[in-house]
């Protein structure tokens, strides 16, 4: 399986940690609603067919990634910054092909 | 030459002779010879004996797919079992030996197995071994007393013992286009993707590209097939974006196009180049694939039909055409189809007397006519063999009528007389990779043949592969192919002209001819057809369990031949036709991999592990040194003639004596920066940290989302915004991963950067009554005095020139300090200390020293922070902030993890003054014969110097209000059993008057 | 060598450098492996938007104008600088003292600067199977066109985490940590054999 890191590129999942269900929704940390902590903390979806996750990039850049992957199949269908900041025009990304690789590959 | 050996023509280099062993006899053959055509070559007939009959066997492929003559190859103590002769190349000083046979190949005691055929027909083992014991020969308890016996008859070579010396090497590869298998399509393939400027990688299991072409005796363009391969290979050699790599099987196709394969770079060697590994392991991430592995011929089901000498048509035109070699002298044919009718003509041309063709079909083209009387034979239309006759080779065979509407055999049998037998059942396109990558693959009624399924993943399928068995074909889907998958335009262009033997691809829907005899579907499992519809008989309905029941396809060649004359004969039991009974899905491998080429280089020197900048001091100072995780750490430093309790005894005593130096480089250290720092900390330890003073640091302990205690440790404050966290070295990767999750996942607005900086520090503790007056001999640019460097506090200085930072803090219980230093100059600290420290007694300390110092101290460690206790298990509850909410306080408070039943940190002392074992339990009665009612366990242990007792941690249940209380240690396992008191987990000094001296 | 006035600190690959040809050379060495030795590595981190800032103060220090986009870098062959992760750069400069530099120009609003002199080593590959030798650890594309002269990237060799900077057509620089490096190494010569290889 590869993952396409929206700042790496496309690499193997060896690389990469999975860091759970992307669905959750972390309570207000002063919260004392016990309900909405067990739900944080122990339940998980676990969909036949597309499902969020959050998986790290551990083995290059570390930054964590939503990510859309198909469980029965494997394939994923989007794969993006958790960090909306990290995909903004300014740090000149977005996709993982940079302007200057896609240069480079245009003249060889 | 041998009379065999035909004086000119295919692959082999006549004018190199290569000397070999097989089975302790000294052969000859040439450069360019397989194991296979080299004995064949010398008259051989026997290669094998059969898996379960212990039969006599033959060559029966002249490829990967061969089941029946595979060998052992010895090299030096090392032996590889089960590889096919068809597979090894010959080189100087090889050494093959046959198996599954004794006391020798030709006269094997087993064979008797074949009398008692029908008590071994499908299912014998689970019939006769399994379930309840009725009467004395059956039942699991009978296959424990016949087990060590059938296993010695039944199965393969036996794999060796001895360490394997050979290197193997993994490589990880990127291409446009990979081209799997180089016969005329996937050399059209190559090169069309290679003209269009993509990287292409061409792959194929022989040694030689060019597949058929290598022994078709086609012509391509004018010239011989082989000299259009040769010249196009040629081509491709020349070009910097192509990669050729022959001897390659690529045996896996994963998700997003990631393809596995070995290559034997050396086996065909007498010695590698030095480096070279013996097999390399490609990981091949390929945008497209072109899949051209071309198609195996299948087998006919008939009596005998495994009996040496009776052979694939199309694996007896190789051995002539491709190496010289001719398989008998008076051959005869028996085949379902046209491509037979060109082998009987190559056969000829080599010299061979074609006796016989006999042919399934009672009506045949003028063409095959034409081929037939081409090869002087004699053709049987609407004839099938029903038997064959010999012994360890074929002397010849029986023909009758026979009506293929039915099946129905007329007439008498008539004998032949042959020393060969080739047959060809029809071609079966070699879809395993496809099939691998995903869809189902579809029956064609016309071919008799299951066709790739529509690509699931980026591939595109050439010639045979297809069912496209021409080699015009080839060559135009191979093109077509190639420019697709380089993302090209195809336009027309004027393809290579190939001339060829005209032939009718589809072949007869016939795979068996019923008749008295073992009729062979899997001729290395021996399963035979009335396996197949024995297992029907008994309910067997599904291929997978066929399969599973009959072993058919199961073994190392996973059924090349046999598995779809296998499905046709389950088919007809069952009344369906053929695509409703479906086939099974191919996984990989494809073909066998070594466990070498997998491991690589994840093993033994080449393992990674992590060293602290002193290591080698350690080294050169009698350390022994200890693998924690991937890091080495002294245990000891033994004198001589001390065990390791003496030695830890006598490091830790002279710690608390005069003082100690342990190496703490190992120590997680991550740089949390930034102006949001200090409120992060604040969030992740449920201590305070925005309230610490720069140039101070504090224990901090962190719990996990679920309320459990995750990791603790001390962390500095080097600036305002400039935080030096340290964890335990076991918890390192995983707290900072923990902290980037929350960064970036949870608390994205915080401005704090983390970063691992381990590996920036060494660190080196020294602790003891006089650590202070040994630092103040070697520190400069600072005072080192309590009012300079209170409890907690950090200074920075300079040891020998080297900048060090100090901090005041105590994992032993004495007055210690770390000293921190760049890992570069971690030695010379280390160094300067140790120097300083000789006039006072300093003595360097080990793991063990320093784990005994910190039972005594009952400090908590990864062994009590285990991910079940929680901050009031360990009696860390002083330190839960009730001003803030922190990572984990909303759920710690939860019923059951403030219980007073659970399991608490205690100390023990042992009563009878004998040692602990960790993992020991805590029992309350006195029932050594029968321990029960477990109350905890022991999580360390070790005999204390400072108290002169053994003492240990416990996780014991309500152990707080136990304390002062007698239980016993329990450890049957050990033979352990004996009184303790249960006490404080502080055993020495426990209101820290020395630490805070 | 620049003057140090602390001692020069020691090399974690020491017992495993050997000056000379090994493996399979007889026929020319194709790989060059060295330690370069920097005085300085430094890791810059910018917040998010102040990026920008953060590549004109790497202009400032080390007068090298980083191009834009993930992964972009070059080298003038003494001060090399290359992106690794969103928003963060590597820099390493043959002389001692750039994170004091940088503490100067990159200003709390700005980001973090971390030293890393002693924390990451710094070793060469040189040569014209370098791509092949780095093949066998890395699952990256060492092409050329794939990654261009001055790149950086991120990526892990089982539990061996390397930043890679490409500073010729056939010439990479490999920052590992302290502690795996004289691992890593042993591993580089072992797989650089079969080409032949020279330490200098």
């Amino acid at each position: 399986m590869l993952i396409t890191c929206p700042y790496c590129g496309p690499r193997d999942v060896i690389e990469f940690t999975y860091q759970g269900d992307g669905n959750r929704e972390r309570p207000d940390p002063a919260s004392q609603n016990f309900e909405a902590w067990n739900a944080y903390v122990y339940d998980r979806l676990n969909p036949a067919g597309d499902h969020n996750e959050i998986w790290q990039h551990s083995g290059g850049c570390r930054a964590h990634l939503k990510v859309v992957r198909n469980t029965l199949t494997h394939e994923i269908s989007s794969v993006a910054f958790m960090r909306s900041d990290h995909g903004r025009g300014d740090h000149g990304r977005g996709d993982h092909g940079s302007a200057a690789r896609r240069k480079a590959e245009d003249k060889a | 030459m041998s009379p065999r050996r035909a004086d000119t023509g295919g692959r082999i280099d006549r004018l190199k002779t290569i000397r070999f062993t097989f089975d302790g006899t000294a052969y000859t053959g040439h450069a360019g010879d397989t194991l296979a055509s080299a004995l064949l070559a010398k008259g051989v007939t026997l290669y094998g004996r059969s898996f379960k009959y212990h039969r006599p066997r033959g060559l029966l492929t002249a490829g990967v797919e061969e089941p029946n003559a595979l060998v052992t190859v010895l090299k030096g103590e090392v032996r590889e079992p089960n590889i096919p002769a068809t597979m090894v190349e010959i080189h100087d000083g090889l050494v093959a030996i046959s198996q599954n046979r004794f006391p020798s190949l030709a006269w094997d005691i087993n064979a008797v197995n074949q009398l008692g055929g029908k008590i071994l027909s499908a299912g014998f083992y689970y019939k006769t071994f399994m379930g309840p014991v009725f009467g004395p020969l059956k039942g699991t308890r009978f296959w424990m007393f016949c087990e060590h016996f059938i296993r010695r008859a039944a199965g393969l070579g036996s794999a060796g013992s001895a360490k394997d010396p050979a290197r193997y090497g993994r490589m990880n590869a990127f291409c446009d286009v990979l081209v799997v298998g180089s016969g005329p399509a996937g050399l059209m393939a190559a090169k069309a993707a290679a003209d269009q400027g993509a990287r292409v990688m061409l792959a194929d299991l022989e040694p030689l590209f060019g597949g058929s072409a290598n022994w078709s005796e086609e012509t391509i363009d004018g010239a011989p097939a082989a000299d259009w391969a040769r010249r196009t290979v040629a081509q491709l050699a020349g070009r910097d974006n192509v990669r050729l790599l022959p001897r390659t099987t690529v045996w896996g196709y994963y998700d997003n196009n990631t393809l596995a394969a070995l290559e034997r770079v050396s086996d065909h060697k007498d010695q590698p180049v030095k480096g070279e590994p013996r097999h390399r392991y490609w990981a091949i991430r390929a945008k497209s694939v072109v899949l051209a592995t071309g198609a195996f011929e299948r087998p006919l089901v008939f009596p005998g039909n495994d009996r040496p000498g009776v052979m694939l048509a199309h694996a007896a035109e190789r051995y002539a055409n491709e190496f010289g070699v001719l398989p008998g002298e008076r051959i005869a044919l028996f085949t379902n189809n046209d491509s037979a009718y060109r082998a009987a003509v190559a056969l000829k041309k080599a010299g061979a007397a074609v006796v016989a063709i006999a042919d399934v079909r009672p009506e045949l083209s003028p063409e095959m006519r034409k081929l037939a009387s081409e090869a002087e034979a004699e053709i049987f239309a609407g004839h099938a063999v029903v038997a064959t006759e010999g012994g360890k080779a074929l002397s010849g065979l029986k023909l009758q009528r026979f009506d293929m509407t039915n099946g129905a055999l007329i007439g008498d049998a008539r004998s032949i007389h042959a020393d060969c037998l080739l047959m060809s059942g029809g071609w079966s396109p070699t879809i395993h990779l496809a099939s691998q990558a995903g869809a189902k693959a579809e029956w064609n009624a016309a071919r008799q043949a299951f066709l790739p399924p529509k690509p699931a993943q980026s591939w595109i399928g050439a010639g045979a592969f297809t069912g496209s068995f021409s080699t015009a074909e080839a060559i135009a889907e191979g093109r077509t192919a190639g420019i697709a998958a380089a993302g090209g335009q195809s336009t027309p262009s004027v393809l290579p002209v190939v001339e060829a033997v005209p032939g009718d691809p589809d072949p007869a829907p016939v795979f068996e001819i019923r008749a008295k005899g073992k009729s062979f579907v899997d001729f290395q499992h021996d399963v035979t057809a009335e396996d197949v519809r024995l297992a029907h008989r008994e309910g067997f309905v599904s291929v997978e369990h066929l399969k599973r029941y009959t072993t058919l396809g199961m073994a190392t060649d996973q059924g090349k031949s046999s598995n779809v004359p296998g499905l046709a004969i389950m088919a007809e039991a069952l009344g369906k036709p053929i695509p409703e009974v479906g086939t099974t899905r191919f996984r990989p491998p494809f073909a066998p991999v070594s466990i070498g080429s997998l491991a690589a280089e994840r093993f033994g020197d080449l393992k990674p592990e992590r060293l602290t900048p002193m290591h080698d001091w350690h080294l050169a100072n009698g350390a022994t040194m200890y693998s924690a995780g991937l890091w080495y750490r002294p245990m000891i430093y033994g004198h001589a003639g001390e065990t390791v309790e003496q030695a830890y005894v006598r490091e830790a005593k002279a710690t608390r004596e005069s003082a100690g130096i342990v190496d703490v480089s190992t120590l997680g250290k991550i740089a949390v920066q930034g102006p949001d720092a200090a409120a992060f900390l604040d969030r992740v330890y449920t201590n305070m940290f925005s309230t610490l003073a720069v140039g101070k640091a504090r224990y901090g302990l962190m719990l996990r989302e679920d309320g459990l205690a995750f990791d603790d440790g001390t962390t500095w404050r080097l600036g305002e915004q400039d935080f030096l966290m340290t964890t335990t070295t076991a918890n390192a990767g995983k707290v900072m991963q923990h902290l980037e999750y929350f960064l970036d996942v949870i608390w994205p607005e915080l401005k704090v950067h983390v970063t691992s900086v381990t590996d920036e520090w060494a660190g080196a503790a020294i602790g003891g009554p006089k650590a202070r007056q040994i630092l103040a001999a070697c520190v400069t640019g600072t005072s080192v005095d309590n009012a300079a460097l209170p409890f907690m506090g950090i200074v920075r200085g300079e040891i020998s020139g080297v900048p060090v930072m100090i901090c005041r803090l105590s994992f032993s219980g004495e007055m210690a300090f770390e000293v921190y230093s760049g890992a570069g100059h971690g030695t010379h600290v280390w160094e300067a200390l140790v120097e300083a420290g000789k006039p006072f007694g300093l003595v360097t300390y080990g793991l063990e020293a320093l784990g005994t110092m910190r039972i005594e101290k009952g400090h908590v460690t990864g062994a009590e922070i285990d991910g079940r206790t929680t901050a009031r298990d360990l009696h860390l509850d002083w330190m839960l902030s009730k001003k803030k909410p922190f990572i984990g306080s909303a759920m710690m408070d939860r019923e059951g993890l403030i219980a007073s039943d659970r399991l608490e940190l205690v100390g023990l002392i042992a009563l009878d003054n004998r040692p602990f074992n960790g993992g020991a339990h805590i029992v309350e009665e006195v029932d050594e014969a029968n321990p029960h009612g477990s109350i905890g366990h022991i999580t360390a242990c070790c005999y204390s110097p400072a108290l002169g007792r053994h003492i240990a941690l416990a996780l014991v249940k309500g152990g707080k209000a136990r304390q002062g209380t007698r239980a016993h240690v329990s450890d049957p396992l050990r033979n352990r059993f004996g009184p303790v008191e249960i006490v404080s987990n502080h055993f020495f000094d426990p209101d820290g008057s020395r630490m805070h001296g | 060598m620049v003057e140090r006035q602390s001692p020069e600190p020691l090399s974690p690959l020491e017992p495993e450098f050997h000056v000379g040809s090994h493996g399979n050379f007889e026929h020319g060495v194709e790989i060059i492996l060295t330690e370069t030795r920097p005085g300085s590595i430094v890791q810059l981190a910018a917040w998010p938007g102040e990026e920008k800032k953060l590549i004109a103060a790497i202009r400032t220090v080390t007068g090298l104008a980083l191009p834009d986009g993930a992964g972009g870098g070059l080298s003038d062959g003494v001060k090399s600088v290359f992106g690794f992760a969103p928003g963060k750069f590597t820099v390493a400069d043959e002389a001692e003292g750039l994170a004091a530099a940088f503490a100067k120009v990159v200003t709390p609003a700005i980001g973090t600067v971390t030293d890393l002199s002693h924390g990451r080593t710094a070793i060469r590959i040189a040569g014209p199977k370098a791509e092949w030798v780095l093949a066998k650890f890395f699952a990256i594309d060492f092409a050329l066109p794939a990654f261009p002269t001055g790149a950086g990237r991120s990526t892990t060799h089982h539990d061996v985490f390397a930043q890679i900077q490409r500073t010729g057509a056939d010439q990479f620089d490999i920052y590992v940590f302290r502690s795996f490096a004289r691992s890593f190494w042993k591993a580089l010569c072992h797989a650089s054999e079969e080409v032949g290889y020279e330490v200098q």
